[in-house]
């Protein structure tokens, strides 16, 4: 019994591990330099060409760090990624670039752990009923806005108050960020 | 003023019908309230019934994951958050609902709900910001309040002795419960598409006011983006949303790189990851 339960964080990380494990994909929106460090002066390590597909290794900041097909490693700015399959629409970005990629139809990807189960859908929200039991415990984990703010400084948040939002860009496409890259 | 010539009609009524056909006069009776609903001001203690009476049907469907120290660090990121905001008097509640289902509620009011396989798929605390900050953007907007409105005007809302009621009070909690079953089948169904890239613009935004990498936002979107969108648990998601690369697309084009120097801002804290495992 003493062992099970020792075994049981291993049971439930292999239970997860399809999830976690998956690569994630993405393509080059733009052609960019693939950097070596998370900065605009860096070193170049390679051109990226648009389209070109890559392997997502981690993020820091505004800047998302790459594995090209050849196995080189560095950084190119994150908005300049997208992820995604199939469900790209005709006119997007990627459209289509990263359809063919056999990661979603061999069923190798451990993305499809959870294709079956059944969730919230659609039907239930409209045949739902109040519970408000659940309510009032939702209700009764509230803070106030002092003790967000003694959580925000235990974890180092500085508030940036008088940030504007950003406007909507004037056309709907997708502008190039200005990419010093370049 | 709306209301005043509602009730005016509706008082002098008896007395035109001799004038009048019936039928003409209850059509612009109709018209001018239904406008009249479909335009008022909803005062904010009935924005918080609404929600409350939605989030209440959702939870109906999808009880909260039974983690009270799960629920507690979520409503401190988004309390925190919310009080960055324009609607900083509101007051705010988040919640972990437990279903694989990847998404994320917000309802009228302040309540906001994420599910337990979209929290699963999050890297940190800033990616957390990311998402909590798009549903509090969606409040502060008064996206779903309106849409709701709006459907309730061209719908149920018209009965001739609500608009009354509304000014009685004592009727009101009827008029929101005819709103709330309404309101829960918009989650069916999804809001505007540029309601949710504005959410997202804002969004990004509400994270970086509270101190975090704008950036989390993105990464989740790319995250979104990279699981089969065959799978089960977006389907909902997916039914009521842009696809993750068209909202990356519009928050390129609106970020450029005007919050790069935020980047550098708060990414995790590791009171996230001790909550993750």
């Amino acid at each position: 019994m003493k062992r099970w339960k020792r075994l049981l964080p291993w049971v439930s990380a292999w239970l997860l591990a399809p999830l976690c494990l998956a690569a994630e994909m993405g393509s080059v929106v733009r052609q960019a330099e693939l950097k070596q460090k998370p900065f605009f002066d860096a070193p170049k390590v390679t051109d990226l060409a648009a389209s070109a597909v890559v392997e997502v290794v981690s993020r820091q900041g505004a800047w998302i760090q790459v594995k090209t097909k050849d196995g080189q490693v560095g950084w190119m700015k994150m908005l300049n990624l997208r992820t995604g399959s199939g469900d790209v629409k005709a006119g997007s970005t990627t459209s289509g670039v990263l359809a063919g990629l056999s990661l979603f139809k061999t069923g190798s990807s451990g993305t499809t752990a959870t294709t079956g189960v059944r969730g919230l859908s659609e039907e239930d929200l409209k045949n739902a009923q109040p519970n408000p039991a659940e309510l009032a415990k939702l209700e009764g984990y509230g803070t106030t806005a002092d003790d967000a703010a003694k959580f925000a400084k235990a974890g180092k948040l500085v508030p940036q108050k008088d940030l504007a939002y950003l406007p909507k860009p004037s056309s709907s496409g997708d502008n190039k960020p200005d990419d010093k890259s370049h | 003023m709306k209301r005043l010539i509602t009730l005016l009609l509706l008082c002098g009524l008896p007395l035109m019908t001799n004038a009048f056909d019936l039928g003409i006069i209850s059509k612009g009776i109709d018209a001018v309230k239904k406008g009249a609903e479909a335009n008022r001001d909803i005062p904010e203690s009935e924005e918080v019934q609404i929600g409350a009476g939605v989030t209440s049907n959702i939870l109906g469907t999808t009880k909260l994951v039974d983690n009270p120290e799960l629920q507690r660090y979520v409503n401190h990121v988004g309390t925190w958050l919310a009080s960055q905001t324009e609607r900083p008097g509101l007051k705010w509640h988040f919640g972990v609902i437990d279903t694989d289902t990847v998404n994320a509620f917000s309802m009228p009011g302040g309540y906001v709900l994420i599910t337990r396989g979209l929290f699963s798929q999050l890297h940190s605390e800033a990616e957390l910001a990311g998402v909590l900050g798009h549903e509090i953007s969606h409040v502060v907007q008064k996206h779903h309040l309106r849409a709701i409105q709006k459907a309730a005007g061209r719908e149920a809302l018209g009965q001739l002795a609500q608009l009354a009621a509304d000014q009685n009070g004592t009727q009101g909690g009827q008029n929101v419960a005819k709103v709330v079953k309404g309101g829960t089948e918009l989650y069916a169904h999804g809001l505007d598409k540029e309601d949710e890239f504005e959410a997202d613009r804002l969004g990004v935004v509400v994270a970086a006011r509270g101190g975090y990498n704008p950036y989390g936002l993105v990464a989740v979107l790319q995250t979104l983006g990279a699981i089969n969108p065959n799978d089960a648990s977006l389907k909902l998601l997916f039914d009521t949303h842009p696809t993750p690369s068209d909202r990356l697309d519009r928050l390129s084009a609106a970020m450029g790189d005007k919050l790069d120097d935020l980047g550098n801002k708060v990414d995790d804290v590791p009171r996230f990851d001790k909550l993750k495992h």
